[in-house]
């Protein structure tokens, strides 16, 4: 055995269990794409057992590529995990510069930041579109309520009074509705997952040299200079950290849209491959062939914006 | 032109005082040394002067006008870290370019003083790599250029070489030197090196505790050190210092004799001792002479090389002109 060899040999059985991990889901996921295969056919019992026998070819990736949803989901996957994506980087570097600075109780705010970190998902859709969003009873309805008493009682003034009826009667959103529920699941996401942000800008933040940043003051650079040109680019890495892993979190989200909306309008590949596995294998396991194609582009695709970043 | 004065300055962390009042000025053009133990107040003084620690009162003046209150950028003051502080991200060009683009200068006049910066620290070659990829003398050169370019009044050297191995210091030490001699502007250096010190200082304060010890040249502070502790911190090996029946004997509370003038014999002189360890550096001979009347190790330093070793006995003699004596309150007499 030469030198070479035997290391080979001692990895190989973690090798052979990542690839049985990876291979063995996808290679049957593979099978079932090209088969009739359903769970319940009373027409047809026998595709309720999946056999080569009931081969379909690309059958099933033409139903659904012709499913009216097909199209929209994937918009949505790509909307929602992009909006999430630059809406917690934005907050997660402002939120993290703010407290970077030493203030009076600037623990207790820092662990009250990283908390909603560590509310369930679930749990999390449902305080929000029930207690926020909530176009009667929630946050949102209350306050919109609020503002439209207030401007009623304006209405009354004697001079100014002519001015606010011309205001509208403001209408709460519902979040629930077709058009808006995306809108609803990108915010709860994002205050969920901007303390993630935070939480990694915060050590990066911290590992700052504060010498470059005294060279800057004395070379003229403000504040705008100094985060522009030191701070950001210190950044950059955790930036491709978080930005990397938040794409693979939110590709799947799953439980957010289901207690929003029960994927109303805003369905997102995960749901639609949940949608068809209540009875259509066949056609759930060729749209979660498209899940991982489209999971590949979105990874190849940061890979090529951001790898640089990571190698340098 | 830069003449910086300092007036009265104190400066607090918290309740600790580490810079009592304090008055000291710094000629134009002159290349003035802060040394000190470890922890004495250099690099807080420095500071404050550059402007990146307030002062907690007292008053400077750089030519005339009174600095206290003006941020650091407008001081006209350029900065050397000993960590360089170059900016990680930016190659050399546009770390030596950067002070130039906050003043918001033009992108041609820019290139052509970046390119002269350069040239005069013989980084051309390097000027589209990154910090990273350069040794330590390089990088300090980067750090000397970001300073050349903005054309400061006075230059700001905290502890510049410590970073550097022994002959890359010598190197940038004369580098520096030269500058001074072809710019004439305003140096000060802060420093741990008696060497560095001595050599390129016009002007040598030393301080103890955020006390000025002394301020003179390095030959002033040499030949006659205000007090023991001056005597004792300038000059390498230490001066010997002693008190009690031997300094009384010569009408002194504590006397010093630096090491190069005691001369040594084998049959006969002043003080009889046991040699420790003898160090040979070839041009030298550092001789520690141990149970002699002056009960201290005694260090003499003999030009040349000199066949003694461990355990010898051998008698020292003091040059009597040269022998420094100070009085109860530790003050040259
Ligand atoms: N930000 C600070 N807060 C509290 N104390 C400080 C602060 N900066 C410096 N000090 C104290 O002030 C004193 C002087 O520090 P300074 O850094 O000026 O010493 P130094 O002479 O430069 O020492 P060295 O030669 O080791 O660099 C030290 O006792 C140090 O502990
Ligand atoms: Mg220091």
């Amino acid at each position: 055995m030469t030198n070479r060899s035997l290391p080979r040999l001692l990895q190989a059985p973690a090798v052979l269990l990542l690839l049985v991990w990876m291979l063995v889901p996808l290679s049957i996921t593979l099978y079932f794409s090209f088969i009739r295969y359903v769970l319940n056919s009373l027409r047809k019992p026998e595709w309720t057992k999946p056999a080569l026998s009931n081969w379909r070819g690309f059958g099933n990736y033409e139903f659904v590529l012709n499913n009216k949803d097909f199209i929209l989901a994937i918009q949505n996957s790509l909307l929602i995990v992009c909006s999430i994506l630059i809406l917690t980087v934005i907050f997660g570097v402002l939120i993290a510069v703010l407290i970077n600075k030493t203030f009076m109780g600037r623990g207790v705010v820092r662990v009250l930041l990283i908390s909603p970190f560590f509310v369930m998902p679930a749990v999390n859709a449902v305080l929000w579109i029930n207690m926020i969003l909530d176009p009667v009873l929630g946050l949102q309805g209350l306050a919109v309520a609020g503002i439209n008493e207030v401007i009623d009682g304006l209405r009354n003034l004697p001079i100014l009074g002519g001015f606010f009826s011309m205001w509208p009667e403001l209408e709460p959103i519902s979040f629930r509705a077709t058009q808006t529920s995306a809108y609803a699941v990108i915010t709860m996401v994002t205050w969920q997952w901007t303390p993630f942000a935070v939480l990694i800008f915060m050590t990066s933040l911290q590992s700052e040299d504060q010498q470059q940043k005294e060279a800057a003051v004395l070379d003229g650079a403000g504040t705008w200079s100094q985060f522009r040109f030191l701070t950001l680019p210190h950044l950059a890495r955790p930036i491709a950290i978080v930005v990397m892993i938040q794409a693979i979190f939110h590709l799947s989200l799953y439980a957010e849209i289901e207690i929003v909306s029960r994927g109303n309008g805003n369905k997102n590949l995960p749901y639609l491959i949940g949608e068809f596995a209540n009875n259509n294998i066949g056609a759930a396991s060729a749209t979660g062939i498209f899940a991982v194609i489209l999971a590949n582009i979105v990874a190849i695709f940061l890979l090529r914006m951001i790898g640089k970043t990571l190698m340098d | 032109m830069g003449r910086i004065v300092l007036n009265n300055v104190t400066k607090s962390f918290g309740e600790t005082q580490v810079i009592p009042p304090l008055d000291l000025t710094i000629e134009d053009g002159e290349f003035a040394v802060f040394v000190g133990p470890s922890g004495c107040g250099k690099s807080t003084l420095l500071r404050m002067i550059a402007g990146l620690e307030d002062l907690t009162s007292g008053q400077i003046e750089i030519d005339g006008d009174d600095v206290t209150q003006v941020p650091p950028s407008k001081r006209g003051l350029a900065m050397v870290f000993q960590s360089y502080a170059l900016y990680p991200h930016m190659t050399v060009r546009k770390n030596i370019a950067f002070p130039l683009r906050m003043e918001g200068m033009d992108q041609s006049e820019i290139d052509k003083k970046v390119e002269a910066a350069a040239k005069s620290l013989n980084l051309s070659d390097y000027l589209d790599r990154k910090p990273a990829a350069l040794s330590g003398g390089q990088r300090q050169r980067v750090a000397i250029g970001r300073a050349i370019v903005r054309n400061p009044s006075a230059f700001l050297f905290d502890e510049p070489l410590s970073n550097l191995d022994a002959a890359l210091r010598v190197g940038m030490r004369l580098e520096i030197s030269e500058m001074h001699e072809s710019m004439k502007t305003t140096m000060i250096y802060v420093t741990h090196d008696q060497v560095e010190a001595m050599t390129m200082a016009d002007k040598i304060v030393v301080l103890q505790a955020g006390v000025i010890e002394q301020v003179g040249t390095p030959l002033e502070l040499y030949h006659t050190p205000r007090n023991v502790f001056v005597a004792g911190f300038i000059g390498s090996p230490k001066m010997n210092i002693f008190s009690g029946s031997e300094a009384e004997k010569l009408g002194a509370h504590t006397a010093g004799i630096r090491p190069e003038h005691i001369d040594i014999d084998l049959s006969g002189g002043t003080w009889k001792g046991t040699v420790g360890v003898a160090e040979h550096l070839g041009s030298d001979t550092f001789v520690h002479v141990h149970d002699t009347a002056l009960g201290d190790l005694v260090t003499v330093r003999i030009a040349g090389d000199v066949a003694v070793k461990h355990g010898d006995t051998i008698y020292l003699t003091p040059q009597m002109d040269k022998i420094h004596k100070f009085d109860e309150q530790g003050l040259r007499v």
